[in-house]
Protein backbone atom coordinates (compact mmCIF):
# COMPACT_ATOMS: atom_id res chain seq x y z
CA UNK A 1 0.00 0.00 0.00
CA UNK A 2 2.80 2.16 0.87
CA UNK A 3 4.50 1.20 -2.48
CA UNK A 4 0.89 2.44 -4.00
CA UNK A 5 1.58 6.16 -2.37
CA UNK A 6 4.66 6.47 -3.20
CA UNK A 7 4.31 5.35 -6.76
CA UNK A 8 1.18 8.30 -7.35
CA UNK A 9 3.46 10.95 -5.40
CA UNK A 10 6.28 9.96 -8.01
CA UNK A 11 3.89 10.13 -10.77
CA UNK A 12 2.28 13.53 -9.63
CA UNK A 13 5.66 15.33 -9.07
CA UNK A 14 6.81 14.17 -12.19
CA UNK A 15 4.24 15.52 -13.82
CA UNK A 16 3.66 18.63 -12.20
CA UNK A 17 7.44 19.07 -12.53
CA UNK A 18 7.17 18.56 -16.36
CA UNK A 19 4.26 20.96 -17.06
CA UNK A 20 6.88 23.98 -15.06
CA UNK A 21 9.24 22.76 -17.66
CA UNK A 22 6.89 22.99 -20.80
CA UNK A 23 5.86 26.47 -19.37
CA UNK A 24 9.30 27.36 -18.49
CA UNK A 25 10.52 27.15 -21.89
CA UNK A 26 7.32 29.37 -22.98
CA UNK A 27 7.74 32.03 -19.55
CA UNK A 28 11.60 31.88 -20.95
CA UNK A 29 10.54 32.71 -24.81
CA UNK A 30 8.43 35.64 -23.69
CA UNK A 31 10.98 37.19 -20.82
CA UNK A 32 13.75 37.21 -23.45
CA UNK A 33 11.59 38.57 -26.10
CA UNK A 34 10.17 41.05 -24.12
CA UNK A 35 13.33 42.32 -23.01
CA UNK A 36 14.62 42.56 -26.69
CA UNK A 37 11.68 44.52 -27.42
CA UNK A 38 10.11 41.56 -29.37
CA UNK A 39 6.84 39.49 -28.32
CA UNK A 40 8.09 36.01 -28.10
CA UNK A 41 5.40 33.27 -29.26
CA UNK A 42 2.22 34.84 -30.16
CA UNK A 43 0.50 32.37 -32.75
CA UNK A 44 -0.65 29.52 -31.35
CA UNK A 45 -3.10 30.25 -28.77
CA UNK A 46 -3.65 33.71 -27.30
CA UNK A 47 -0.26 35.05 -26.53
CA UNK A 48 0.94 31.84 -27.64
CA UNK A 49 -0.09 29.90 -24.75
CA UNK A 50 -0.15 26.49 -26.46
CA UNK A 51 2.93 27.20 -27.59
CA UNK A 52 4.84 24.24 -25.42
CA UNK A 53 2.34 21.88 -26.69
CA UNK A 54 2.47 22.83 -30.49
CA UNK A 55 6.67 22.17 -29.77
CA UNK A 56 6.17 18.52 -27.97
CA UNK A 57 4.43 17.54 -30.75
CA UNK A 58 6.40 18.55 -33.31
CA UNK A 59 9.48 17.36 -31.65
CA UNK A 60 7.66 13.93 -30.60
CA UNK A 61 6.45 13.28 -34.23
CA UNK A 62 10.00 14.36 -35.70
CA UNK A 63 12.58 11.59 -37.68
CA UNK A 64 15.06 10.08 -35.24
CA UNK A 65 18.27 10.34 -37.11
CA UNK A 66 20.96 8.68 -36.15
CA UNK A 67 24.22 9.14 -37.65
CA UNK A 68 26.60 6.83 -39.78
CA UNK A 69 29.01 7.27 -37.56
CA UNK A 70 27.81 6.91 -33.87
CA UNK A 71 28.64 4.18 -31.79
CA UNK A 72 25.29 3.34 -31.22
CA UNK A 73 24.19 1.80 -27.27
CA UNK A 74 26.27 5.17 -25.75
CA UNK A 75 24.65 7.48 -28.41
CA UNK A 76 21.06 5.56 -27.18
CA UNK A 77 21.83 5.44 -23.33
CA UNK A 78 22.93 9.48 -23.30
CA UNK A 79 20.02 11.52 -23.35
CA UNK A 80 18.32 8.69 -21.01
CA UNK A 81 21.15 8.98 -18.16
CA UNK A 82 21.09 12.75 -18.58
CA UNK A 83 16.99 13.06 -18.04
CA UNK A 84 17.45 10.37 -15.55
CA UNK A 85 19.85 11.81 -13.35
CA UNK A 86 17.61 15.09 -13.37
CA UNK A 87 14.35 13.13 -12.64
CA UNK A 88 15.59 10.93 -9.66
CA UNK A 89 17.21 14.34 -8.24
CA UNK A 90 13.50 15.08 -7.44
CA UNK A 91 13.07 12.95 -4.85
CA UNK A 92 15.11 14.40 -1.89
CA UNK A 93 13.55 17.80 -2.89
CA UNK A 94 11.38 18.63 -0.53
CA UNK A 95 8.14 20.77 -2.31
CA UNK A 96 6.52 21.94 0.54
CA UNK A 97 6.13 20.94 4.09
CA UNK A 98 6.24 16.97 4.54
CA UNK A 99 5.83 17.01 0.77
CA UNK A 100 9.07 15.15 -0.16
CA UNK A 101 9.32 11.43 -2.31
CA UNK A 102 12.42 10.56 0.48
CA UNK A 103 13.26 12.74 3.71
CA UNK A 104 16.49 11.32 3.60
CA UNK A 105 19.28 12.69 5.36
CA UNK A 106 21.93 13.12 2.97
CA UNK A 107 19.30 15.43 0.52
CA UNK A 108 21.68 17.39 -0.88
CA UNK A 109 25.12 15.18 -0.98
CA UNK A 110 22.67 12.72 -3.09
CA UNK A 111 21.12 15.54 -4.95
CA UNK A 112 25.22 16.74 -6.16
CA UNK A 113 25.42 13.46 -6.78
CA UNK A 114 23.05 12.63 -9.42
CA UNK A 115 23.83 16.08 -10.50
CA UNK A 116 27.26 14.61 -11.74
CA UNK A 117 25.62 11.69 -13.06
CA UNK A 118 23.70 13.59 -15.40
CA UNK A 119 27.25 15.11 -16.56
CA UNK A 120 28.14 12.16 -17.77
CA UNK A 121 24.99 11.65 -20.23
CA UNK A 122 27.04 15.20 -21.91
CA UNK A 123 30.31 13.49 -21.84
CA UNK A 124 28.98 10.29 -23.44
CA UNK A 125 26.68 12.17 -25.81
CA UNK A 126 29.76 14.40 -26.99
CA UNK A 127 31.79 10.87 -27.39
CA UNK A 128 29.06 8.27 -28.74
CA UNK A 129 28.29 11.31 -31.64
CA UNK A 130 31.22 10.91 -33.51
CA UNK A 131 31.39 14.49 -34.69
CA UNK A 132 34.13 17.64 -33.70
CA UNK A 133 31.11 19.82 -32.57
CA UNK A 134 29.56 17.24 -29.87
CA UNK A 135 33.05 16.27 -28.74
CA UNK A 136 34.09 19.68 -28.15
CA UNK A 137 30.87 19.94 -26.23
CA UNK A 138 31.29 17.52 -24.11
CA UNK A 139 35.21 18.01 -23.57
CA UNK A 140 33.77 21.52 -21.99
CA UNK A 141 30.80 20.56 -20.52
CA UNK A 142 32.61 18.02 -18.28
CA UNK A 143 35.16 20.44 -17.83
CA UNK A 144 32.80 22.84 -16.68
CA UNK A 145 30.34 20.99 -14.77
CA UNK A 146 33.60 19.13 -12.40
CA UNK A 147 34.98 22.63 -11.58
CA UNK A 148 32.22 24.22 -10.94
CA UNK A 149 30.70 21.10 -8.94
CA UNK A 150 33.51 22.01 -6.30
CA UNK A 151 32.50 25.73 -5.93
CA UNK A 152 28.56 24.77 -5.76
CA UNK A 153 29.58 21.99 -3.05
CA UNK A 154 31.80 24.15 -0.98
CA UNK A 155 29.31 27.40 -1.35
CA UNK A 156 26.64 25.02 0.78
CA UNK A 157 28.95 23.69 2.85
CA UNK A 158 28.30 27.15 4.73
CA UNK A 159 24.62 26.16 4.76
CA UNK A 160 25.14 22.73 6.24
CA UNK A 161 27.78 24.04 8.94
CA UNK A 162 24.98 26.96 10.14
CA UNK A 163 22.08 24.49 9.72
CA UNK A 164 23.71 21.58 11.28
CA UNK A 165 22.21 18.96 8.94
CA UNK A 166 22.32 17.77 5.21
CA UNK A 167 18.30 17.08 5.06
CA UNK A 168 16.83 19.98 3.06
CA UNK A 169 13.26 20.22 5.17
CA UNK A 170 15.81 20.37 8.75
CA UNK A 171 17.75 23.00 6.46
CA UNK A 172 14.69 25.25 5.63
CA UNK A 173 13.10 24.73 9.07
CA UNK A 174 16.65 25.77 10.59
CA UNK A 175 16.28 29.16 8.15
CA UNK A 176 13.35 29.91 10.45
CA UNK A 177 14.98 30.02 13.54
CA UNK A 178 17.94 31.78 12.24
CA UNK A 179 18.02 35.65 12.94
CA UNK A 180 17.80 36.61 9.10
CA UNK A 181 14.78 34.17 7.91
CA UNK A 182 16.99 33.54 5.24
CA UNK A 183 20.49 32.36 4.54
CA UNK A 184 20.93 34.15 1.99
CA UNK A 185 21.93 37.29 4.10
CA UNK A 186 24.54 35.74 6.24
CA UNK A 187 25.56 33.46 3.67
CA UNK A 188 25.81 36.41 0.81
CA UNK A 189 28.96 35.05 -0.01
CA UNK A 190 27.83 31.21 -0.50
CA UNK A 191 25.06 32.56 -2.17
CA UNK A 192 26.74 34.37 -4.58
CA UNK A 193 28.76 31.45 -5.33
CA UNK A 194 25.87 29.28 -5.59
CA UNK A 195 24.26 31.49 -7.98
CA UNK A 196 27.09 31.18 -10.23
CA UNK A 197 28.27 28.05 -9.73
CA UNK A 198 24.04 27.38 -10.35
CA UNK A 199 24.39 29.02 -13.92
CA UNK A 200 27.57 26.73 -15.22
CA UNK A 201 26.33 23.71 -13.33
CA UNK A 202 22.99 23.99 -15.78
CA UNK A 203 25.16 24.98 -18.87
CA UNK A 204 23.44 28.40 -19.21
CA UNK A 205 24.45 31.54 -20.42
CA UNK A 206 27.00 33.34 -19.47
CA UNK A 207 28.39 29.91 -18.98
CA UNK A 208 26.85 28.08 -21.78
CA UNK A 209 30.29 27.08 -23.68
CA UNK A 210 29.00 23.42 -24.31
CA UNK A 211 26.34 24.37 -26.57
CA UNK A 212 27.57 27.71 -27.60
CA UNK A 213 25.22 27.57 -31.10
CA UNK A 214 27.87 30.08 -32.52
CA UNK A 215 30.83 27.99 -32.60
CA UNK A 216 29.87 24.55 -31.63
CA UNK A 217 26.34 24.48 -33.56
CA UNK A 218 24.34 23.16 -31.19
CA UNK A 219 27.23 21.43 -28.80
CA UNK A 220 27.40 18.02 -27.03
CA UNK A 221 23.76 17.55 -28.83
CA UNK A 222 24.35 18.19 -32.68
CA UNK A 223 23.69 14.85 -33.78
CA UNK A 224 20.61 14.22 -31.71
CA UNK A 225 17.32 15.11 -33.30
CA UNK A 226 14.15 14.18 -32.56
CA UNK A 227 12.57 13.24 -29.43
CA UNK A 228 16.56 12.35 -28.00
CA UNK A 229 17.12 15.66 -28.56
CA UNK A 230 13.85 16.61 -26.68
CA UNK A 231 14.99 14.40 -23.83
CA UNK A 232 18.48 16.65 -23.28
CA UNK A 233 16.58 19.57 -23.46
CA UNK A 234 13.96 18.41 -20.99
CA UNK A 235 17.24 17.34 -18.69
CA UNK A 236 18.23 20.55 -19.01
CA UNK A 237 15.34 22.60 -17.63
CA UNK A 238 14.52 19.84 -15.15
CA UNK A 239 18.07 20.66 -14.07
CA UNK A 240 17.14 24.51 -13.61
CA UNK A 241 14.19 23.32 -12.23
CA UNK A 242 16.12 21.32 -9.55
CA UNK A 243 18.82 24.22 -8.94
CA UNK A 244 16.49 27.18 -8.71
CA UNK A 245 14.09 25.05 -5.60
CA UNK A 246 17.65 24.19 -4.10
CA UNK A 247 18.32 27.86 -3.76
CA UNK A 248 15.09 29.21 -2.88
CA UNK A 249 15.23 25.48 0.10
CA UNK A 250 18.80 26.30 1.29
CA UNK A 251 19.33 30.17 0.43
CA UNK A 252 16.02 31.90 0.43
CA UNK A 253 14.38 30.47 3.36
CA UNK A 254 11.83 27.37 1.81
CA UNK A 255 8.66 27.48 2.05
CA UNK A 256 8.70 30.04 4.64
CA UNK A 257 7.75 33.43 4.00
CA UNK A 258 5.98 37.58 5.66
CA UNK A 259 2.89 35.77 6.21
CA UNK A 260 1.68 33.05 5.58
CA UNK A 261 -0.61 31.95 2.42
CA UNK A 262 -3.96 30.24 3.44
CA UNK A 263 -5.46 27.14 1.40
CA UNK A 264 -1.57 26.84 -0.35
CA UNK A 265 1.58 25.69 2.00
CA UNK A 266 3.71 26.41 -0.47
CA UNK A 267 2.99 29.71 -2.33
CA UNK A 268 6.23 31.11 -1.15
CA UNK A 269 8.48 28.48 -2.04
CA UNK A 270 6.98 28.47 -5.85
CA UNK A 271 6.75 32.54 -5.99
CA UNK A 272 10.96 31.97 -5.00
CA UNK A 273 11.60 29.05 -7.54
CA UNK A 274 9.58 30.89 -10.35
CA UNK A 275 11.98 34.00 -8.84
CA UNK A 276 15.23 31.85 -9.60
CA UNK A 277 13.86 30.57 -12.83
CA UNK A 278 12.99 34.04 -14.11
CA UNK A 279 16.67 35.19 -13.26
CA UNK A 280 18.01 32.62 -15.35
CA UNK A 281 16.34 34.22 -18.14
CA UNK A 282 16.58 37.58 -17.14
CA UNK A 283 20.72 36.67 -17.10
CA UNK A 284 20.39 34.90 -20.37
CA UNK A 285 18.80 38.43 -21.84
CA UNK A 286 21.33 40.66 -20.80
CA UNK A 287 24.68 38.90 -20.18
CA UNK A 288 27.10 37.71 -23.41
CA UNK A 289 28.81 34.34 -22.97
CA UNK A 290 32.31 33.64 -21.19
CA UNK A 291 35.11 32.63 -23.56
CA UNK A 292 36.47 29.51 -22.04
CA UNK A 293 39.80 30.15 -20.40
CA UNK A 294 37.89 33.07 -18.59
CA UNK A 295 35.24 30.28 -17.12
CA UNK A 296 38.04 28.18 -15.56
CA UNK A 297 40.09 31.12 -14.13
CA UNK A 298 36.93 32.36 -13.05
CA UNK A 299 35.94 28.58 -11.44
CA UNK A 300 38.98 27.83 -9.68
CA UNK A 301 40.69 31.27 -9.29
CA UNK A 302 38.09 33.22 -7.75
CA UNK A 303 34.44 30.81 -6.80
CA UNK A 304 36.71 28.15 -5.18
CA UNK A 305 38.87 30.59 -2.94
CA UNK A 306 35.45 32.60 -2.24
CA UNK A 307 33.70 29.52 -1.72
CA UNK A 308 36.26 28.24 1.15
CA UNK A 309 36.74 31.91 2.54
CA UNK A 310 32.95 31.51 3.13
CA UNK A 311 33.60 28.05 4.91
CA UNK A 312 36.39 29.32 7.36
CA UNK A 313 34.33 32.62 8.32
CA UNK A 314 31.11 30.73 9.07
CA UNK A 315 32.92 28.32 10.83
CA UNK A 316 34.91 30.80 12.79
CA UNK A 317 31.47 32.72 13.54
CA UNK A 318 29.87 29.94 14.59
CA UNK A 319 32.25 28.60 16.93
CA UNK A 320 32.23 32.76 18.75
CA UNK A 321 28.72 32.56 18.95
CA UNK A 322 27.80 29.34 19.75
CA UNK B 1 40.16 69.35 -30.88
CA UNK B 2 38.33 66.80 -30.75
CA UNK B 3 39.03 64.52 -27.54
CA UNK B 4 39.15 61.20 -27.00
CA UNK B 5 36.88 60.03 -24.40
CA UNK B 6 37.28 57.32 -22.38
CA UNK B 7 35.23 55.29 -20.87
CA UNK B 8 36.16 55.78 -16.32
CA UNK B 9 37.86 52.72 -15.34
CA UNK B 10 35.94 50.48 -13.28
CA UNK B 11 37.02 50.61 -9.44
CA UNK B 12 37.36 47.61 -7.17
CA UNK B 13 34.14 48.67 -5.62
CA UNK B 14 32.56 48.54 -8.84
CA UNK B 15 34.37 45.20 -9.71
CA UNK B 16 33.23 43.68 -6.12
CA UNK B 17 29.77 44.77 -6.70
CA UNK B 18 28.95 44.04 -10.45
CA UNK B 19 28.06 47.26 -10.78
CA UNK B 20 27.81 46.63 -14.85
CA UNK B 21 26.33 43.39 -14.86
CA UNK B 22 23.76 44.72 -12.29
CA UNK B 23 23.40 48.59 -14.82
CA UNK B 24 22.78 45.70 -17.54
CA UNK B 25 20.20 43.92 -15.61
CA UNK B 26 18.46 46.80 -14.70
CA UNK B 27 18.72 47.92 -18.95
CA UNK B 28 17.08 44.77 -19.24
CA UNK B 29 14.54 44.36 -16.82
CA UNK B 30 13.20 48.04 -17.84
CA UNK B 31 12.53 47.11 -21.53
CA UNK B 32 10.57 43.76 -19.86
CA UNK B 33 8.44 46.36 -19.43
CA UNK B 34 8.16 48.81 -22.35
CA UNK B 35 5.93 48.17 -25.90
CA UNK B 36 7.44 45.71 -27.87
CA UNK B 37 7.83 46.83 -31.42
CA UNK B 38 6.84 44.01 -33.16
CA UNK B 39 4.21 44.40 -35.79
CA UNK B 40 1.90 40.66 -36.01
CA UNK B 41 1.96 41.18 -39.79
CA UNK B 42 -0.70 39.22 -41.15
CA UNK B 43 -3.34 40.67 -38.54
CA UNK B 44 -1.52 44.30 -38.62
CA UNK B 45 -0.58 45.79 -42.05
CA UNK B 46 2.29 47.89 -42.49
CA UNK B 47 1.68 51.45 -43.33
CA UNK B 48 3.11 52.08 -46.59
CA UNK B 49 5.15 55.05 -47.08
CA UNK B 50 5.52 57.69 -49.49
CA UNK B 51 7.62 56.59 -52.82
CA UNK B 52 7.22 53.08 -51.68
CA UNK B 53 8.83 50.57 -54.39
CA UNK B 54 6.44 47.11 -54.76
CA UNK B 55 5.20 45.48 -58.14
CA UNK B 56 6.41 46.72 -61.33
CA UNK B 57 3.52 47.97 -63.61
CA UNK B 58 2.66 49.52 -66.78
CA UNK B 59 0.23 52.74 -66.80
CA UNK B 60 -2.43 51.72 -68.56
CA UNK B 61 -4.00 54.42 -70.49
CA UNK B 62 -7.69 55.06 -69.44
CA UNK B 63 -8.70 56.50 -72.50
CA UNK B 64 -7.29 53.73 -75.09
CA UNK B 65 -6.80 51.06 -72.34
CA UNK B 66 -3.45 50.35 -73.88
CA UNK B 67 -0.15 50.85 -72.38
CA UNK B 68 1.34 54.87 -72.47
CA UNK B 69 4.84 53.49 -73.22
CA UNK B 70 6.50 55.06 -76.14
CA UNK B 71 9.70 52.55 -76.54
CA UNK B 72 12.02 55.05 -75.81
CA UNK B 73 13.97 52.65 -74.37
CA UNK B 74 15.68 54.86 -71.59
CA UNK B 75 14.21 52.51 -68.95
CA UNK B 76 16.02 49.35 -70.61
CA UNK B 77 19.26 51.45 -70.64
CA UNK B 78 19.11 52.82 -67.77
CA UNK B 79 18.22 49.97 -65.84
CA UNK B 80 21.72 48.59 -63.48
CA UNK B 81 20.70 44.91 -63.44
CA UNK B 82 19.41 44.87 -67.09
CA UNK B 83 16.03 43.19 -66.15
CA UNK B 84 13.88 45.28 -68.57
CA UNK B 85 13.61 43.80 -72.64
CA UNK B 86 11.50 45.72 -74.33
CA UNK B 87 11.00 44.62 -78.18
CA UNK B 88 9.50 47.55 -80.77
CA UNK B 89 8.76 48.18 -84.84
CA UNK B 90 8.61 51.69 -86.40
CA UNK B 91 4.83 52.12 -87.93
CA UNK B 92 5.91 52.34 -91.63
CA UNK B 93 3.11 55.68 -92.10
CA UNK B 94 3.07 57.05 -88.84
CA UNK B 95 6.82 56.67 -87.99
CA UNK B 96 5.77 55.48 -84.40
CA UNK B 97 7.47 53.03 -82.61
CA UNK B 98 4.83 50.37 -81.55
CA UNK B 99 5.89 48.22 -78.45
CA UNK B 100 5.97 44.37 -79.31
CA UNK B 101 7.16 43.24 -75.53
CA UNK B 102 7.61 45.01 -72.53
CA UNK B 103 8.98 42.32 -70.18
CA UNK B 104 10.20 42.85 -66.39
CA UNK B 105 11.80 39.88 -64.90
CA UNK B 106 11.28 40.90 -61.13
CA UNK B 107 13.33 38.49 -59.70
CA UNK B 108 16.49 40.32 -61.14
CA UNK B 109 15.17 43.92 -60.35
CA UNK B 110 16.47 45.59 -57.24
CA UNK B 111 13.86 48.11 -56.94
CA UNK B 112 15.82 51.01 -57.67
CA UNK B 113 13.32 53.11 -59.12
CA UNK B 114 15.58 54.60 -61.68
CA UNK B 115 13.41 53.15 -64.30
CA UNK B 116 9.83 55.21 -63.33
CA UNK B 117 12.04 58.24 -62.71
CA UNK B 118 13.68 58.40 -66.11
CA UNK B 119 10.26 57.14 -68.25
CA UNK B 120 9.24 60.38 -70.13
CA UNK B 121 5.82 59.36 -70.22
CA UNK B 122 5.03 58.00 -66.52
CA UNK B 123 4.57 54.82 -68.38
CA UNK B 124 6.50 51.93 -66.08
CA UNK B 125 5.93 52.13 -61.96
CA UNK B 126 6.85 50.72 -59.09
CA UNK B 127 3.32 50.30 -57.28
CA UNK B 128 2.87 50.02 -53.68
CA UNK B 129 1.83 46.04 -53.90
CA UNK B 130 4.00 44.21 -52.03
CA UNK B 131 2.63 40.87 -51.51
CA UNK B 132 3.56 38.79 -54.75
CA UNK B 133 5.58 35.97 -54.13
CA UNK B 134 4.91 33.40 -55.62
CA UNK B 135 6.46 29.06 -55.91
CA UNK B 136 7.62 29.48 -59.08
CA UNK B 137 9.72 31.45 -61.38
CA UNK B 138 7.30 32.12 -64.61
CA UNK B 139 4.83 34.03 -62.41
CA UNK B 140 7.03 36.40 -61.39
CA UNK B 141 8.21 37.02 -64.80
CA UNK B 142 6.46 39.75 -66.12
CA UNK B 143 5.14 40.51 -69.95
CA UNK B 144 3.16 43.60 -71.16
CA UNK B 145 -0.39 42.12 -69.94
CA UNK B 146 0.46 41.15 -66.72
CA UNK B 147 2.34 44.13 -66.35
CA UNK B 148 -0.95 45.77 -67.33
CA UNK B 149 -2.96 43.97 -64.69
CA UNK B 150 -0.42 44.89 -62.16
CA UNK B 151 -1.53 48.38 -62.67
CA UNK B 152 -5.19 47.30 -62.62
CA UNK B 153 -5.02 45.38 -59.34
CA UNK B 154 -2.79 48.51 -57.48
CA UNK B 155 -5.29 50.61 -58.45
CA UNK B 156 -8.02 48.06 -57.08
CA UNK B 157 -6.41 47.33 -53.82
CA UNK B 158 -5.55 51.57 -53.46
CA UNK B 159 -8.50 52.53 -54.58
CA UNK B 160 -6.80 55.50 -56.39
CA UNK B 161 -7.93 57.37 -59.32
CA UNK B 162 -5.81 56.75 -63.06
CA UNK B 163 -6.60 60.10 -63.23
CA UNK B 164 -4.78 62.01 -60.79
CA UNK B 165 -2.16 59.71 -59.67
CA UNK B 166 1.05 60.80 -59.53
CA UNK B 167 4.29 58.74 -58.52
CA UNK B 168 6.55 61.08 -56.40
CA UNK B 169 10.06 59.35 -58.66
CA UNK B 170 7.71 60.61 -61.59
CA UNK B 171 8.93 64.23 -60.34
CA UNK B 172 12.86 64.01 -58.89
CA UNK B 173 13.58 65.42 -55.90
CA UNK B 174 14.52 68.85 -56.34
CA UNK B 175 14.50 68.92 -60.02
CA UNK B 176 14.33 71.91 -61.61
CA UNK B 177 10.88 72.12 -63.73
CA UNK B 178 12.60 72.85 -66.57
CA UNK B 179 14.67 70.13 -66.37
CA UNK B 180 12.12 68.00 -66.77
CA UNK B 181 9.76 66.21 -69.74
CA UNK B 182 6.90 67.57 -70.10
CA UNK B 183 4.23 64.69 -69.18
CA UNK B 184 6.75 64.36 -65.79
CA UNK B 185 5.28 68.05 -65.10
CA UNK B 186 2.68 66.93 -62.81
CA UNK B 187 1.00 68.92 -60.43
CA UNK B 188 2.30 67.12 -56.69
CA UNK B 189 0.29 67.23 -53.37
CA UNK B 190 0.99 69.85 -51.05
CA UNK B 191 2.40 67.81 -48.70
CA UNK B 192 5.34 66.59 -51.01
CA UNK B 193 6.69 70.09 -51.24
CA UNK B 194 7.71 69.81 -47.39
CA UNK B 195 11.44 67.71 -48.59
CA UNK B 196 11.82 69.73 -51.32
CA UNK B 197 9.61 68.22 -53.82
CA UNK B 198 7.72 71.24 -55.02
CA UNK B 199 7.91 72.28 -58.28
CA UNK B 200 9.75 74.49 -60.12
CA UNK B 201 12.25 74.96 -57.73
CA UNK B 202 15.32 76.53 -59.57
CA UNK B 203 18.93 74.45 -59.16
CA UNK B 204 21.92 76.30 -58.50
CA UNK B 205 23.38 77.09 -61.66
CA UNK B 206 26.86 75.43 -60.71
CA UNK B 207 25.00 71.67 -60.23
CA UNK B 208 22.40 72.63 -63.19
CA UNK B 209 23.72 70.18 -65.24
CA UNK B 210 23.41 66.87 -65.59
CA UNK B 211 21.44 66.19 -62.63
CA UNK B 212 18.12 64.76 -61.25
CA UNK B 213 17.29 64.69 -58.31
CA UNK B 214 19.90 66.17 -55.94
CA UNK B 215 19.21 66.47 -52.91
CA UNK B 216 18.68 70.06 -50.91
Amino acid sequence: MEFVTTLIIILAVVAVVLLHVAYATYFERKVIGHMQVRMGPMRVGPHGLLQPIADFVKLFFKEDVVPAGVDRPVFYAAPIISLVASLSSLAAVPFARGLVIADINIGLLYIFAMSSVASYGVVLAGWASNSKYAFLGGLRSSAQVISYEIAMGLSLVGVMMSAGSLNLTDIVEAQKADFFGCYAIPQILGFFVFVVAMLAETNRTPFDLPECESELVAGYFTEYSGFRFALFMLAEYVGMVIMSTIAALCFLGGWHGPFDVPYIPNFWLLIKIYFMIFFYFWIRATLPRYRYDQLMRLGWKVLIPLALANIVVTGIVKTFIS
Amino acid sequence: MAQVTRFKQRGWIGTILLLEIAKGMALTLKKLFSRSVTRQYPVERPSIALGFRGQHALVRNPDTGESLCVACMRCATVCPSKCIHITYHQDPETRKRIVDTYEIEALRCIYCGYCEEVCPVNAVVLTEVYEYASYDRPSVYYDKDRLLSNWDRFLGESGRDPKTYVNPFWRPRGADERTLPAKKRLPVPEEWTLEGQAKGIPLPVAASHGSHGGAH
